[in-house]
């Protein structure tokens, strides 16, 4: 054995320098440690998965249903049907009232002979309508209104529009898209409750799982707090353990998403095009994805941090 | 470097130092002996602030440790070396890295921590096994690699409980060589032993204490 040589060399270096080597090594040997017990971590990882998955799917749903109901809100309109006794012109002077409102988009009159051409086109009886002595039809006006109104602006347009002199009646069912309206509130809140719930699930799953890695780790902890480690050093790689199980099993859950949407994509496709919805069904895409690895990280940090600090104090060197 | 001022500590059941006052001189080589619950721990754990006085003061280079809390108490750790009876390794990892514990705690750089842990096993002749587990090593070796984590940081203060417990009298000469060469390059040596035998063969101040009390400080 040979006597102790003179200092050489650095000392420690400055607090920043310090402090980014030690997440640097925090998460790196945090990574490994979960690589050296691949089965216990995928374990973990796939429970936060399935957690975070069915809070996903239904956001993706949901993202498709709201898709859905703009798409119909669209294609709303209003006929407004004319008193008998107002005849074409009148007819096209009040659509030219209403030109300037911003709230219609669009307006077309329709005479009531070309109406009728269509009613006997549409029901195929075109002798029926040639022996009738008098056309039962009015004038009409076909309206369309801004995209952007809501369920409940529709009403009010349609009250409005009642009111309006020489229009014997307004036709517009606006009850069922304030039914589709309330059933998607509904389902947003449903969302948003099983959301939560489900990534405080995740939060308890990652939470036991690191507080079975305190215990193991006792030893190191308290050897570490006696050499001069402070709570600090301690808990970073139980932070890091903590985002990579919560960030891999957010990833988990997202490819279980998209494996579910890959399953119902051509049935739902089929739906869509049944409902001439001009648009495809989409699963959670790439950033979906990647929000949902993020939410599993945040979900990680979270509940190593709140672990760390309830558990790391009781570990006290003897 | 080191003051106890008319320091006791009281346990729920007995006393476990009484009234003790002594002092200890920066670069000084002291060893505390006695029978077991004299109060050599006891003297240790306060040192290391595993325990507060319940009256009396400690202080250490100039500071009362009773003004030492929180986040501070891991800092002031840092300035100690620690050996203990039974090396506290920890088996998951190399030898290397059980050493490099403290650089990395202190926030060396790698290229440093390399350096220096090679120097501090060179220093306890395990150079060339620093890649092993702890696990493979003998008690004596083990106890070694401890020792060298203790100083690999070059602290202050090395402090060691019964750091020769488990071993046969020829490692314990071995190991107890190595603190005086640490003595030596003028670091602060506090040792906890009960070999009497062993450690009055050493020309240093030995600190004798009996059921709490100081009985005797024997110098050189």
């Amino acid at each position: 054995m040979k006597p102790p040589v003179p200092s050489a060399g650095v000392g420690p270096r400055p607090a920043l320098l310090r402090w980014i080597d030690h997440h640097r090594r925090a998460a790196s040997h945090s990574a490994q440690r979960l690589l050296a017990e691949p089965v216990q971590s995928l374990f973990t990882c796939f429970a936060v998965g399935i957690a975070l998955a069915l809070p996903a799917a239904l956001w993706a749903l949901l993202q498709n249903a709201e898709i859905i109901a703009g798409n119909i809100q669209t294609t709303a309109r209003f006929t407004l049907l004319m008193e008998q006794d107002v005849d074409i012109e009148g007819a096209r002077l009040t659509a030219e009232t209403f030109e300037i409102r911003d709230d219609i988009e669009r307006i077309e009159v329709i005479d009531r002979r070309d109406a009728l051409v269509r009613f006997a086109e549409d029901i195929g009886l075109f002798e029926l309508v040639d022996n009738l002595d008098s056309n039962p039809l009015p004038h009409s006006l076909q309206l369309h209104p801004d995209a952007s109104l809501t369920p409940a602006d529709l009403d009010d347009l349609a009250q409005v529009l009642t009111a309006v002199e020489g229009i014997e009646q307004v036709v517009f069912d606006t009850q069922w898209q304030t039914r589709l309206q309330a059933a998607i509130t509904a389902f947003q809140r449903l969302t948003g409750g099983v959301g939560v719930l489900m990534v405080l699930g995740a939060v308890l799953i990652l939470g036991n799982t690191i507080r079975l890695g305190i215990e193991a780790r006792r030893e190191e902890i308290t050897v570490i707090k006696l050499i001069g480690g402070g709570d600090g050093f301690a808990r970073r790689p139980l932070l890091y353990a903590g985002l990579w199980s919560g960030a891999v099993g957010g990833f988990f859950g997202a490819i279980l998403v998209a494996l579910l949407f890959w399953s119902l994509a051509a049935p739902v496709d089929r739906l869509f095009d049944l409902y001439s919805v001009d648009s495809r069904f989409t699963g959670l895409g790439w950033s979906g994805a990647l929000a949902l690895t993020a939410v599993g990280g945040l979900a990680g940090l979270l509940s190593a941090w709140s672990t760390a600090f309830i558990h790391l104090r009781r570990i006290q060197p003897r | 470097m080191i003051n106890f001022e008319r320091v006791s500590k009281r346990f729920e059941h007995h006393d476990a130092l009484r009234d003790v006052s002594l002092e200890i001189a920066a670069g000084e080589m002291v060893f505390f002996t006695g029978h077991s619950g004299a109060g050599k721990s006891t003297m240790l754990r306060l040192l290391m602030l595993l325990d507060r006085p319940t009256s009396g003061r400690l202080v250490v280079d100039g500071n009362d440790v009773a003004t030492i809390r929180g986040r501070r108490i891991a800092r002031y750790r840092q300035d100690f070396g620690i050996v203990f009876q039974d090396h506290q390794l920890l088996f998951d990892r190399s030898i290397f890295d059980n050493v490099a514990l403290p650089l990395e705690i202190a926030g060396f750089h790698p290229r440093d921590i390399g350096r220096r842990v090679r120097a501090a096993l060179d220093k306890v002749g395990l150079l060339g096994r620093e890649s092993a587990n702890p696990i493979v090593l003998s008690g004596g070796e083990q106890q070694r690699v401890g020792i060298a984590r203790a100083v690999v940081a070059r602290p202050k203060i090395l402090v060691a409980d019964e750091p020769t417990g488990n071993l046969d009298p020829g490692l314990s000469a071995e190991i107890m060589a190595l603190f005086e060469a640490f003595h030596r390059v003028g670091v602060t040596v506090i040792v906890a032993s009960h070999d009497l035998a062993l450690i009055s063969r050493l020309r240093h101040r030995i600190i004798t204490l009996k059921e709490g009390r100081l009985i005797g400080g024997v110098g050189p």
